[in-house]
């Protein structure tokens, strides 16, 4: 239990003591949340597999022709500006728009080894970088182990959740249901709708169900108290969020990627959350065929450059501007063969490449490497840059710094892990 | 079968008490608990005190329990988060295939058909190999209409049926539900259907095994066929060797996705296509090194494989405590692999071991080890808190007429699993979970008062046995019984003598009433309050 939480069980019983000796029930003070000074992380994530070649370009020197080794899309080039590159192409002009606007808060992460050539295990090495499923991903982590307190510490809006340990810490978004379920309208939706209860009696309940919940939670012992305290966790943070969701703007949220990623920076300029996990759309597995990278990529960096100027242009928690304050992550569960197979699609590969944007990223700078071939170089992990004497990249460092880089010890969460400091400011 | 559970039961937990370093819950904690897994509902104020009174009748319970047809919706909600069919999708529109349903409607049913096979051999004690090895499968009408199913019966239920098809018959194995749920892309010769074999009956995921390469390797890889160089490279053959000759039964399910994706493709057998693994991996149907003619043969290696019984105990057992299996547990669910092999493999029999350990019924340990693995507090899962608030309540909180924790996105908030997306329950609480148990909560609250207090009502109350529209909190006695018999009703824990919520609901009451002084509102409120207990929640 942390003292924070403990805190407000402490306030909460004193409420419960007066409540009953004056035998009136009364709303538990609202508690202001007073999260601060900690960066925020934003996941972006395309299942399926993304195909890692429009991150990490295979071209001669000439910039257009092939490599033996791995075949590029039909009528693509290397875009390059700075230290990055990508392929470019005419069905993904947003790629080239992107990178000219925020190279200088954009880092590529290249030869990243997933372990695995599986999409549920590579889904779990990536986010966890581990494969034991008691292990929290990495937002889960960056939220349980927070600084401070948020109502919804890791929302999955869409895209993989791994609680582990930990999942008292993640709220799935579910689309509009859990809106409809804060706002109490989803009581009005079902075939035998009810009225909902009338303020101000809404808080006396939650202070009456708070108070069994703490009593509860007082009887039980072991990993059933730590349950039953993140359930007094969750109430709270439940009515903090039912007192504050209009101030969200959580009843007008819409529906699609750039939607979701917007309200989930709006929920960390909020305080509200320190972490959110949006999936990135489209059909990424592309064992039939890779038409479809280029337009997809060209939707993702589209609304890449529309995230980046609204963090850029929202004034922040603490730093001037949002910008400062949140980190982006794309990424994926694998990486696709650097050849085409018989349906000019591609295979699962265990190498595959990331994105990271923004707050605490080195920007123009590339880590990783993989040769002609798309396997991974050694690299070394203080720079990011290959070096012979270096270690294959992990799902497992780039975790790593992503905890450091969010004020969390990596040594305590992935004991003998050395991060990717190479990838951080 | 019954008799003879019950005889041995009451010998059992009367001779070996708990282990000292554990304590158990009381005896009415017992039973709610097993209630509550094995029924999805609480069990009655009589039996509570009935074992109260003689906790050597837990065993009696369990028997009893274990009997009642709702048991097997928990075991179905169990199997299939190992089978994970309940997607509610189908990978086309019925239309195409002249069923006027939706899609939806239509993977009501037919998204069932293993689980259907499952609840057969549960409820008629056959042994668990029968789910690759029964020489049939089961059909509604829906899913025989869908799959072209002869169906033994004309009844409107689930019953024994053969596909029409050539199609050898080998339970799950057979089944067009399952192979449209785990497809497989054209170029990766059914490995993916392999894998889910192994995933489903032996808890073994191919893909869950680290890959590790050297540059060699993968040069080989991206230079050549991939299947010669699967074939000649010993990391590949690490898992290859025994995953591709599994993968070559299933060509008679097998067709090019990229090519033709018609439906009546996906949903037929074609013996003629069996030998076409001679194309594919080139290796021949076997199983654990021995060649196999068939399905039928390969059902027949799986069923006597230990890991097959092995993996129902571990699909139970993680069910139904809550825990997710680690090397450590093995001394303790070695005695369940025991008690299910020695039942010819009854799963009532597995369960009932399981449900009669002192682990489960534990309210904690001073093991300083096991303390950190054993849960002690449980929480509900969405079927389970729907059944509850229907079982106390009779308030059914559905969405177009389909429960409202059995849709995908509630489901899922709940803490349990679409069978896509999220394919592992969360037992974890959370704000979502908070939200639905509220709404839900006060959704069936609202039902029960406007019943309850209705003048004209002619079926007896639900709730509020004490008070009627005109009772007032000046008659102190009837609200202290009303209340005290809410709270004993919906969790099954009586409040003490000196319990506050008597006087705190009273008031709450007050507050509600000098809104607009309507006593349905006031004991909407109420009642909600008390279905927000954490003690149905969580057990």
């Amino acid at each position: 239990m942390t003292p924070t939480r403990r805190r407000w069980m402490q306030g909460a019983a004193a409420l419960w003591a007066a409540a009953t000796l004056g035998e009136t029930v009364r709303a538990r003070p609202a508690r202001a949340a007073n999260n601060r000074g900690e960066r925020k992380f934003l996941f972006l994530f395309a299942g399926g597999g993304w195909d890692a070649t429009p991150l990490d370009p295979k071209f001669a020197a000439d910039g257009f022709s092939p490599v033996d080794g791995t075949d590029m899309d039909p009528d693509t080039v290397r875009g390059e500006l700075g230290n990055l590159s990508w392929s470019s192409g005419a069905d993904r002009p947003a790629m080239d728009l992107f990178f000219s606007r925020w190279i200088n808060r954009t880092a590529l992460i290249r030869g990243v080894n997933v372990h695995s050539a599986g999409h549920s295990s590579g889904r779990q090495w990536m986010m966890t970088g581990s494969s034991a499923s008691s292990l929290a991903d990495w937002p889960t982590l960056l939220a349980a182990y927070a600084a401070q307190e948020y109502p919804m510490p890791h929302v999955v809006f869409s895209g993989p959740a791994f609680g582990g340990n930990q999942g008292a810490s993640l709220v799935r978004g579910g689309g509009g249901t859990l809106l409809r379920l804060m706002d109490g309208s989803i009581v009005g939706e079902s075939d035998t709708p009810a009225p909902v209860v009338p303020t101000p009696s809404d808080a006396m309940a939650d202070a009456l169900v708070y108070e069994r919940a703490l009593a509860f939670a007082d009887s039980r012992e072991g990993l059933g108290q730590r349950r039953a305290e993140d359930l007094l966790a969750s109430l709270d943070r439940a009515e903090e969020l039912e007192g504050r969701r209009f101030e969200a703007g959580l009843d007008s949220g819409g529906g699609d990627f750039l939607d979701q990623c917007l309200m989930a920076t709006e929920l960390m300029r909020l305080g509200l959350s320190r972490c959110g996990m949006v999936g990135i759309p489209g059909g990424w597995d592309t064992h039939g065929g890779n038409q479809n990278v280029g337009p997809q990529m060209d939707t993702l960096f589209d609304a890449l450059d529309q995230l980046m100027t609204h963090l850029a242009t929202t004034p922040g928690r603490d730093a001037e501007w949002l910008i400062d304050e949140v980190t982006v992550v794309a990424t994926s569960e694998l990486g696709r063969t650097p050849m085409f197979n018989g349906a000019m699609g591609r295979d699962h590969w265990p190498y595959t490449s990331m994105l990271a944007l923004g707050s605490g990223i080195r920007g123009n700078h590339v880590c990783g490497a993989t040769d002609d071939r798309f396997i991974a170089l050694p690299v070394d992990l203080s720079t990011g840059q290959p070096a012979d004497s270096g270690e294959t990249l992990g799902t497992e460092h780039v975790g790593a710094a992503l905890l450091k880089l969010g004020g969390l010890d990596p040594e305590v969460h992935r004991p003998g892990i050395p991060a990717l400091d190479g990838l951080l400011r | 079968m019954l008799l003879l559970l019950a005889a041995c039961s009451l010998s059992e937990v009367e001779d070996t008490g708990p282990p000292e370093h554990l304590h158990l819950l009381t005896p009415r904690e017992q039973l709610i608990r097993v209630s509550v897994d094995l029924r999805g509902v609480h069990p009655t104020e009589a039996d509570l005190l009935r074992i109260e009174q003689d906790p050597a009748l837990y065993a009696d319970f369990v028997d009893r329990y274990l009997q009642d047809p709702r048991f097997l919706d928990r075991a179905s909600v169990i199997l299939n988060t190992r089978m994970l069919t309940r997607t509610g999708t189908l990978p086309f529109e019925p239309g195409e295939l002249g069923i006027d349903l939706t899609q939806a409607e239509a993977a009501a049913h037919a998204n069932e058909e293993p689980l259907a096979l499952a609840r057969h051999i549960i409820s008629n004690d056959l042994p668990w190999s029968e789910i690759v090895l029964a020489d049939y499968t089961m059909a509604d009408p829906v899913t025989a209409a869908l799959w072209d199913i002869e169906r033994e019966s004309d009844s409107p239920d689930w019953t024994v049926g053969h596909y029409r098809d050539d199609r050898p018959h080998a339970g799950i194995l057979s089944m067009t539900t399952v192979w449209t749920r785990y497809p497989s892309a054209g170029v990766n010769q059914n490995r993916h259907r392999a894998n889910a074999v192994s995933m489903m009956l032996l808890c073994d995921d191919y893909l869950g095994r680290p890959v590790s390469f050297s540059r060699t390797q993968i040069d080989a890889l991206t230079s050549g066929d991939p299947e010669d160089v699967i074939a000649q490279t010993p990391a590949c053959q690490n898992c290859h060797s025994s995953l591709d000759p599994l993968a070559s039964h299933f060509y008679g399910f097998w067709w090019d996705q990229a090519d033709d994706a018609r439906p009546e493709l996906q949903v037929l057998y074609r013996p003629e296509d069996e030998p076409l693994w001679q194309d594919g991996s080139g290796l021949a149907p076997a199983w654990q090194g021995r060649p196999t003619m068939d399905l039928v043969e390969l059902a027949e290696g799986l069923a006597t494989e230990r890991r097959f019984a092995q993996c129902a105990v571990q699909t139970f057992w993680e069910g139904l405590t809550q825990r997710e299996l680690q090397d450590a547990d093995w001394t303790e669910i070695s005695a369940h692999e025991q008690a299910f092999l020695d039942s010819d493999m009854n799963i009532r029999a597995l369960v009932r071991s399981i449900v009669l350990s002192p682990e489960y019924r534990a309210a904690g340990t001073s093991d300083a080890e096991l303390i950190q693995r054993l849960v002690t507090v449980k929480t509900v899962q969405p079927d389970q808190l729907s059944s509850i608030i229907t079982d106390t309540t009779g308030y059914h909180w559905t969405f177009d007429g389909a429960d409202g924790l059995k849709r995908g996105d509630l489901q899922v908030l709940g803490g349990g699993i679409d069978s896509q997306d999220v394919a592992a329950p969360s037992h974890d609480p959370s704000v979502a979970r908070v939200f639905i148990q509220e709404r839900l909560a006060q959704s069936a609250a609202y039902h029960v008062a406007r019943h309850d207090l209705d003048a004209e009502r002619t079926e007896p109350t639900i709730l509020l046995h004490h008070v009627d529209a005109s009772t007032r909190p000046e008659d102190t006695e009837a609200f202290e019984a009303q209340i005290r018999s809410l709270y004993l009703e919906a969790t099954g824990i009586p409040l003490g003598p000196k319990a506050p919520e008597v006087a705190l609901l009273t008031t709450l009451w007050r507050e509600l009433w000098s809104v607009q002084e309507d006593p349905v509102d006031a004991w909407s409120g109420v009642i909600s309050v008390v279905l927000r207990d954490p003690r149905i929640l969580m057990y």
